[in-house]
């Protein structure tokens, strides 16, 4: 599964290192002279936690805290936490001809402390040692004279690195990309949804049709349909009018009211109503006048007639 | 190139293709759904609209229950007279009371009234009622 490894040349990055001519990309090892390195005994579980703290850890230490990025893992009791400068190590990479896309991964010497188990010589006057579990640069005269010295190759390639996100002037940072993955996600989700819906709607009023068709076979014609309607709304609405009529007559009725006689049929109908005394009398008018029958006059005796078309 | 390096461009993409396409399947959709759905809506209500219609109108038991309003007052107040699907029934002497029933019978049944006769005869009515079904 060679596709799986992580098999990119690991290149020793230092200060004084010599100009590169890279064709392929390859991974980077950063020494200490491009990052801060914090070590600490926290009671702190998660990771996230710890990276959460990460920058009030230097605070003092770094001029620009928001400037700089943060590695944090642990090994064994202690949680270690890597400041960085991601613009300060492009600009020095370029600087030495190693364009940020050519950089696949970067990795910090304190991460492969464990394989430093000699001397690193760093060009002609630095090396670099492990001195406690923490790699640091000195000067080769600080060397003894019979010190074995290690070769840096690719076996020094820690596990975790850090992808250079943004060194190559990416347009999107972290948090845009997150935030505005979400948003057309969410965007597509409800179109999704919304489509889907449309469809689903359709399929259950056409299940809905087919199943009106199969209880009511005969009114599958259009033409039955609307012989059928014609007849019945026209039969629906006369009848709705005379029921209509005779509640809102018997609505009329109050005290001093009686009906005299009521007549209706088909077309039309007619009522008199025997008041008490006139005042009753024209009190009924109105009230007949706000029912919109407009018809509604006094005869003789205090006697109300109403005679209206249906 | 390396792809590693625009990952976030990419995702960003990614994500706004996808959403380009759920938009163009809506809108499919829609347009391909929405008029026949329409029609069929309106058909399926015109349906239902016709099947109560017929229901209440040609209920087949309202020849049964048109029978109640020859038992709503005694006997001797009413002259019956009920052939196939029509009815003319008259009432003589009924009281307020009586008239009140009988109008709100007459009213709550699916029957085509008509003719519809009240007279009041000193303090009672008599009352003629003629309908179809």
């Amino acid at each position: 599964m060679s596709f799986l490894v992580n098999n990119k040349v690991l290149l020793l990055v230092y200060s004084g290192m010599k100009e590169q001519s890279l064709s392929d990309s390859v991974n980077i090892m950063l020494t200490p002279q491009f990052y801060i390195l914090k070590k600490e005994k926290l009671p702190i579980k998660y990771l996230y936690q710890a990276k959460r703290i990460a920058p009030s850890l230097f605070d003092g230490l770094l001029e620009d805290v928001q400037k700089y990025d943060y590695l944090v893992y642990k090994e064994k009791e202690e949680w270690i936490f890597i400041a960085y400068d991601l613009e300060a190590i492009s600009n020095f990479l370029l600087s030495k001809g190693i364009k940020p896309e050519q950089v696949s991964k970067i990795f910090f010497a304190q991460q492969a402390s464990s394989s430093f188990t000699a001397p690193v010589l760093l060009g002609e006057k630095d090396a670099l040692v492990s001195l406690d579990n923490t790699v640091v640069m000195i000067p080769q005269i600080a060397l003894k004279e019979n010190n074995d010295i290690v070769t840096f190759n690719d076996s020094f390639t820690p596990k975790g690195g850090v992808t250079p996100e943004g060194i190559h002037g990416s347009i999107l940072s972290k948090r845009q990309t997150i935030g505005l993955a979400a948003f057309f996600m969410l965007f597509a989700m409800m179109f999704f949804v919304e489509g889907w819906r449309y469809t689903h709607d359709s399929q259950a009023t056409q299940e809905e049709m087919q199943m009106l068709l199969e209880e009511y076979p005969s009114l599958k014609s259009q033409y039955t349909r609307e012989s059928i309607a014609a007849k019945y709304k026209t039969i629906d609405q006369n009848e709705r009018r005379k029921r209509e009529v005779v509640k809102t007559l018997a609505g009329m009725i109050f005290k001093g009211v009686k009906v005299g006689s009521f007549n209706l049929n088909e077309k039309a109908f007619t009522v008199d109503f025997i008041c008490s005394d006139a005042k009753v009398a024209k009190r009924l008018v109105q009230l007949a006048k706000k029912s919109e029958f407009n018809s509604a006059k006094v005869v003789t005796d205090n006697t109300v007639h109403i005679e209206e078309k249906l | 190139m390396n792809w590693k390096l625009y990952k976030n461009e990419l995702i960003v993409v990614v994500s706004l293709i996808l959403m380009l396409f759920a938009l163009l399947y809506k809108n499919n959709q829609i347009s391909l759904h929405s008029q026949d759905m329409l029609n069929t809506k309106y058909t399926v209500k015109e349906f239902r609209e016709l099947v109560a219609l017929q229901k209440i109108w040609a209920d087949k038991k309202v020849s049964k229950k048109v029978n109640k309003l020859e038992k709503i007052v005694p006997g001797s107040k009413v002259k019956w007279s009920k052939k196939g699907k029509k009815l003319t029934a008259i009432y003589k002497n009924l009281s307020p009371k009586e008239l009140n029933k009988l109008i709100t019978n007459i009213l709550s049944m699916a029957v085509q009234i008509q003719e519809l006769k009240i007279k009041r005869n000193n303090s009672s009515y008599d009352v003629e009622f003629k309908c179809k079904w």
